[in-house]
C-alpha cells in the first residue's frame, strides 16, 4: 500500500514549493554532470557510456522541445554496472553500451522500461594503407589474423580498459576465444592455462594507449598518432569523418568474423517511485525511438530499427572505409556472468600490460585538513588491494607505482613494485607526509620524467598522475625540456582539487595527450577515472 | 520585487491547494497495489484501456517492478502486494518456501514457441528438423535437440553467414520463466516423456552441457525478444519465447510488423508446454488484483491486444486480426511440465 508514501510525497511537494519561492532569482542548481543540455526547471539525469556524447545534438533538440534539462554524465559501461549495485543511484536513467552490463548490474530490480536505442558492432579500425599492406582489405578477417600481425610487430592499437568499458571488454573476450582455439564457450578451466597467459600478455603488449570509455578513446586517437583502434563501428565513422576533414588517411574497418560483439545501447529508467520523472523518461524514450529520430541516429553511423540500414543512409556506411551495412552481424557468445568476471579479474591482474604510475601528490599548505584527508582516503582505495579489487583497479604483479609528494619542491620519492606489501606500504607514506609550504607541480612532474628514464617503457603503460589544489609556481618550460629529453609520449593526467588552476593543468594535458579530471566533487571517483587510462 | 514575492506566495498557496485536493481525492478512490511482474506482461499492465477498467470498475492501480519468475520467488517481497510469475512451478516453489499464499489464480496462458528468421526456418525444414502443415511451422524437438547435442554448426546446415554452432537462445533458466520452461521442455525431450526424479539423473548432464554452451543468458524474456527483433538474424538466429510476445508486437507496432513479417517465423515445438501466468496475492490488498484481472473485458483485451490465450479465449476464432502468418488456431500437442521438485533440481544443476 502506498498511502504513507503519498502523504510523504505531499509534504515533500509543499516543501518543494516553499523552497522554490525561497530560491527565486537563484541560478540553476549545481550539477556534476559532464554536460547539461537545454534549460528548464525539471531535468533528466542520465548516466551513459561516452559513445552517446555523439547524440548530444539529438538530445538537445528534445530538451528544448520539452523545456527541460538533460544532464549527461559519462562513464564506462562497467563503471555504470557497478554504480547500479550501490544503494543510491543518483540518476534517472542508465544508458550503458550493452544490455549485458545492465542485466548483470541490476541486482535490486530497479531498472524499468529498458529498450535498445541502436546497435553498433565492436570492430577494428586500421589505417587504410596499413590494412592494405596487411592484406585485410576485401576479405574475411579472423581474430587470429589480427593476432599474427600484432605478434609480428606490424600492428599496434588502442583499446579501452576491459574492466571499465564495454568495447574493451568485448574485444578482450573476442581475443580470449581466438587464443583458446574458438571453443563453444569459455570456461573457468580454460582460463587457467599458462599458455593462454603468455599469449594474451604478448597480445596486449600491442596496446599503445587505453581509456575508460569509448568516445574518450576516439578523442585520444584523434589527438595522437596511432595505427589502429578497437571501437564501435559508429565511432569509426565519426573518426573517419574528422580524419577526412583534416585531409588525413581514414581507418579501414575490419569485422573479425570469429570475435565480433554487438553493443545494443539500452536506455533504462531508474525507478525511484517518482511518477513525473518516469513520465519524462518515457517521453524521451518515445522520442528516441520515433521514426524520424531513429533515422537521425542512423545517420550518425548507428544501426537502428528492425529492417537494417535504409537505402537513403547507405552513404553513411562507406564501402571505401570497409563498412559493411548489409553484413549479417553474427557475434560470439559472452561467457556466463561468473566466468566473465573471472576473465575481467585476470585481465586486470595477469594479462594487461603492467602500469607504471607516477603519482605526484600535492602536500602544500593549502591541502591541510580536509584536502589532505580526502587525498589519503582516495589513495587508500587504490593502494590497499582489497579496496581496489572491488572496482577492478587492483594492481598487477609487475606493476610499478612511484610516489612523489611535493610542495614548493619535491619532498621525496618512493617506488613500489608488484601488488604485495611494497605497494601497500606506499599508503603509509601517503598518510605520514607533513603538509605545508608552496606548490610547484612542474618540479614534481620533471622528477617523475627523470625516474621514468630508468625503465624500458615499451613494457609498461606509463602515466604521470598529478594531483594539485593551487596555482603552481615553477614553469611549463622546465617540464617541456625534460619531456623532450625523455622523448617518449607519457600522458600527464591531472586531478583538479581545491583552487587548482585549470589552465595550467589543461596545458599539460593538451601537450601530452591526456585529460584533466575534476576531483572537487569526488576525489576517489576521479582517481578511478584516471586509472582507466593506464 | 515585493509584489513579485507576494504574487509568488499566492501562486504557491494555489499550487498547494491543488496538490492537497488531488492527493486526497485520489487516495480515497484508488488503491495502488505493487508487485513483481515478469517482463512479458508489462505491455498488458501498461495498456491504458486495461488501466481504465482497473480504475473505474475496481478502484485499483497496479504498479510493478520487473523480475524473472524464479527470481521474484526468492527476492525480498517486503512492501509488495503480489507476485505475477509466468508458470505454476513458481507457485509451487513459493508454497514450499512460504506456505500457502493469501490467494492465487491462473490469469493468462500462452504456449512456449520458438522464433526465427525465414532463412533459418527454411534450413531447418530442409534438415527435417522443422516441418510445415497448413501454413503453420512445427519443430521436432527430438531432432532439434539431437542437432544441438551433436555440435552441428549453422554452416553445416547451409547458413555460412552465421557464426558458431546451432543453439536455441533462451533466458537464464535459473532466473526467468521462458528459459526455465524451455529447460523443462528439453528435459522432457531428452527422456522421451515427462521428466521426473527417477529419470532425471540420466539426463541432467546432457541438459547441463546444452545450457553451458549458451554462455551468458538474458534474465528477461522481453529483453531477449526485443534483441531477437533488433539485433537481427546474426545475433539471435533462433530463440525460445512466448507465443503472445509476437502477437502483442504485431498489434502494437503494425507498421513495423508489416515491414518485417515476411522474415519472422513462429515455430511450435511438438510437443510444447503451456506457460500459465499465475497471480499470487501476498496480502489482502493484493487479492483485489485477481478479480480485477479476470474481468471479462480485461481478458478480452489480453487476447486481442496482447496475445494471451485466456480461459474464455483459449480456442480463439478471431486469430486473423493479428495478421501473423503461421499462427496456430489451437494448441493441441502439449505436454505437462515436470513437477516442481524436478524443476527445482534442474534449476539447481544449471
Amino acid at each position: 500500500m502506498k498511502l504513507t508514501k503519498r502523504i510523504t510525497a505531499f509534504w515533500l511537494m509543499i516543501a518543494a514549493v516553499l523552497l522554490l519561492c525561497a530560491g527565486c532569482g537563484a541560478g540553476e542548481s549545481d550539477s556534476d554532470a559532464d554536460i547539461v543540455l537545454g534549460s528548464g526547471r525539471s531535468s533528466l539525469r542520465i548516466i551513459s557510456g561516452s559513445e552517446n556524447s555523439e547524440l548530444e545534438p539529438i538530445l538537445e533538440d528534445f530538451a528544448q522541445q520539452e523545456n527541460i534539462r538533460v544532464e549527461m554524465t559519462y562513464k564506462g559501461s562497467l563503471d555504470i554496472m557497478r554504480l547500479m549495485g550501490e544503494e543510491e543511484i543518483p540518476y534517472d536513467a542508465v544508458w550503458p553500451a550493452s544490455s549485458l552490463w545492465l542485466t548483470v548490474g541490476d541486482t535490486e530490480h530497479r531498472i524499468k522500461h529498458a529498450e535498445s536505442v541502436s546497435i553498433s558492432p565492436v570492430v577494428f579500425g586500421i589505417r587504410k594503407s596499413l590494412a592494405e599492406e596487411l592484406g585485410f582489405v576485401g576479405r574475411e578477417v579472423s581474430v587470429g589474423d589480427l593476432l599474427t600481425a600484432i605478434r609480428n610487430g606490424e600492428l599496434s592499437f588502442c583499446m579501452t580498459s576491459a574492466t571499465q568499458s564495454n568495447s574493451g571488454a568485448s574485444a578482450y573476450i573476442g581475443f580470449l576465444y581466438a587464443l583458446l582455439g574458438n571453443p563453444e564457450v569459455i570456461t573457468s578451466e580454460d582460463l587457467r592455462s599458462e599458455e593462454l597467459k603468455t599469449q594474451m600478455r604478448e597480445l596486449l603488449s600491442g596496446v599503445e594507449r587505453s581509456s575508460g570509455s569509448s568516445d574518450w578513446l576516439k578523442d585520444m586517437f584523434l589527438e595522437g598518432d596511432y595505427d589502429a583502434m578497437v571501437n564501435y563501428e559508429c565511432l569509426m565513422i565519426q573518426t573517419n569523418r574528422e580524419l577526412e576533414e583534416r585531409g588525413e588517411e581514414p581507418l579501414y574497418v575490419v569485422y573479425p568474423y570469429d570475435g565480433l560483439s554487438l553493443a545494443d545501447s539500452p536506455l533504462g529508467y531508474v525507478d525511484q517511485g517518482d511518477d513525473e520523472q518516469e513520465a519524462l523518461f518515457l517521453k524521451l524514450q518515445e522520442y528516441l525511438l520515433s521514426g524520424d529520430v531513429q533515422n537521425e541516429i542512423q545517420r550518425t553511423g548507428r544501426r537502428t530499427g528492425y529492417t537494417g540500414v535504409s537505402e537513403e543512409n547507405m552513404d553513411v556506411f562507406r564501402a571505401d572505409w570497409g563498412l559493411q551495412p548489409e553484413r549479417v552481424l553474427s557475434p560470439i557468445k559472452m561467457p556466463a556472468a561468473d566466468v566473465l568476471f573471472e576473465c575481467l579479474n585476470l585481465y586486470q591482474t595477469d594479462f594487461k600490460k603492467p602500469s607504471l604510475n607516477v603519482y605526484c601528490l600535492d602536500y602544500s599548505g593549502s591541502m591541510s585538513g580536509q584536502g589532505n584527508q580526502q587525498l589519503v582516503e582516495a589513495m587508500e582505495q587504490l593502494l590497499i588491494q582489497e579496496n581496489a579489487r572491488q572496482n577492478f583497479l587492483q594492481a598487477s604483479q609487475d606493476e610499478v607505482n612511484i610516489l612523489i609528494p611535493f610542495s614548493g619542491d619535491v619532498i621525496d620519492t618512493y617506488t613500489a613494485v608488484g601488488n604485495g606489501s611494497e605497494l601497500e606500504a606506499l599508503y603509509d607514506e601517503v598518510k605520514n607526509q607533513t603538509v605545508g609550504g608552496g606548490t610547484d607541480m612542474y618540479a614534481a612532474a620533471v622528477r617523475g620524467l627523470k625516474l621514468l628514464k630508468e625503465y624500458d617503457l615499451s613494457q609498461y603503460t606509463p602515466a604521470i598522475i598529478l594531483l594539485t589544489d593551487g596555482q603552481s609556481g615553477g614553469s611549463f618550460y622546465d617540464f617541456d625540456s625534460a619531456y623532450t629529453e625523455l622523448g617518449a609520449e607519457i600522458p600527464v593526467f591531472s586531478i583538479m582539487f581545491g583552487e587548482a588552476d585549470e589552465t595550467q593543468l589543461e596545458e599539460l594535458a593538451l601537450y601530452t595527450n591526456a585529460r584533466v579530471f575534476d576531483g572537487r566533487e569526488n576525489l576517489t571517483e576521479a582517481f578511478r577515472s584516471v586509472k582507466g587510462y593506464n | 520585487m515585493k509584489t513579485k514575492l507576494i504574487g509568488l506566495g499566492i501562486l504557491a498557496v494555489v499550487i498547494i491547494a491543488a496538490v492537497v485536493y488531488v492527493c486526497i481525492g485520489r487516495s480515497r478512490t484508488v488503491t495502488e497495489i505493487n508487485g513483481y511482474v515478469g517482463g512479458e506482461k508489462i505491455g498488458l499492465l501498461e495498456d491504458e484501456e486495461v488501466q481504465d477498467i482497473l480504475r473505474d470498475r475496481y478502484k485499483l492501480a497496479i504498479d510493478y517492478a520487473k523480475a524473472g519468475s524464479i527470481d521474484m520467488i526468492t527476492a525480498d517481497a517486503t512492501g509488495r502486494d503480489f507476485l505475477f510469475p509466468s508458470n505454476q512451478t513458481a507457485l509451487e516453489l513459493y508454497e514450499q518456501i512460504n506456505g500457502k499464499p493469501v490467494k492465487s489464480e491462473i490469469i493468462l496462458n500462452t504456449p512456449i514457441v520458438l522464433y526465427t528468421r525465414s532463412a533459418v526456418a527454411q534450413a531447418l525444414v530442409s534438415e527435417g528438423i522443422a516441418s510445415e502443415a497448413e501454413d503453420v511451422y512445427y519443430v521436432d524437438m527430438e531432432k532439434l535437440t539431437e542437432a544441438i547435442e551433436s555440435g552441428k554448426t549453422w554452416s553445416d546446415i547451409g547458413l555460412p553467414q552465421l557464426y558458431g554452432s546451432i543453439t536455441v537462445g533462451t533466458t537464464d533458466p535459473t532466473k526467468s520463466n521462458s528459459g526455465n520452461m524451455f529447460a523443462g521442455l528439453l528435459a522432457n525431450t531428452l527422456c522421451g516423456g515427462v521428466a521426473n526424479e527417477s529419470n532425471l539423473p540420466e539426463i541432467l548432464p546432457r541438459l547441463q552441457s546444452i545450457f553451458q554452451k549458451l554462455g551468458y543468458m538474458e534474465s528477461s524474456s522481453a529483453d531477449l525478444f526485443d534483441q531477437f527483433l533488433k539485433t537481427g538474424m546474426g545475433a539471435k538466429p533462433l530463440i525460445a519465447g512466448y507465443e503472445n510476445q509476437l502477437l502483442e508486437f504485431a498489434v502494437e507496432n503494425p507498421e513495423t510488423w508489416e515491414q518485417v513479417k515476411g522474415d519472422i517465423v513462429l515455430l511450435y515445438p511438438t510437443p510444447t508446454v503451456w506457460s500459465s501466468h499465475v497471480y499470487i496475492a501476498l496480502d489482502e490488498a493484493g487479492t483485489a488484483g485477481i478479480d480485477a484481472l479476470l474481468d471479462q473485458d480485461i481478458q478480452r483485451l489480453a487476447w486481442e491486444k496482447h496475445g494471451f490465450r485466456t480461459g474464455v479465449y483459449d480456442t480463439p476464432t478471431d486469430a486473423a486480426h493479428f495478421g501473423v502468418p503461421g499462427l496456430a488456431e489451437e494448441i493441441t500437442q502439449v505436454a505437462p511440465m515436470p513437477d516442481a521438485d524436478t524443476m527445482d533440481k534442474i534449476i539447481e544443476a544449471l
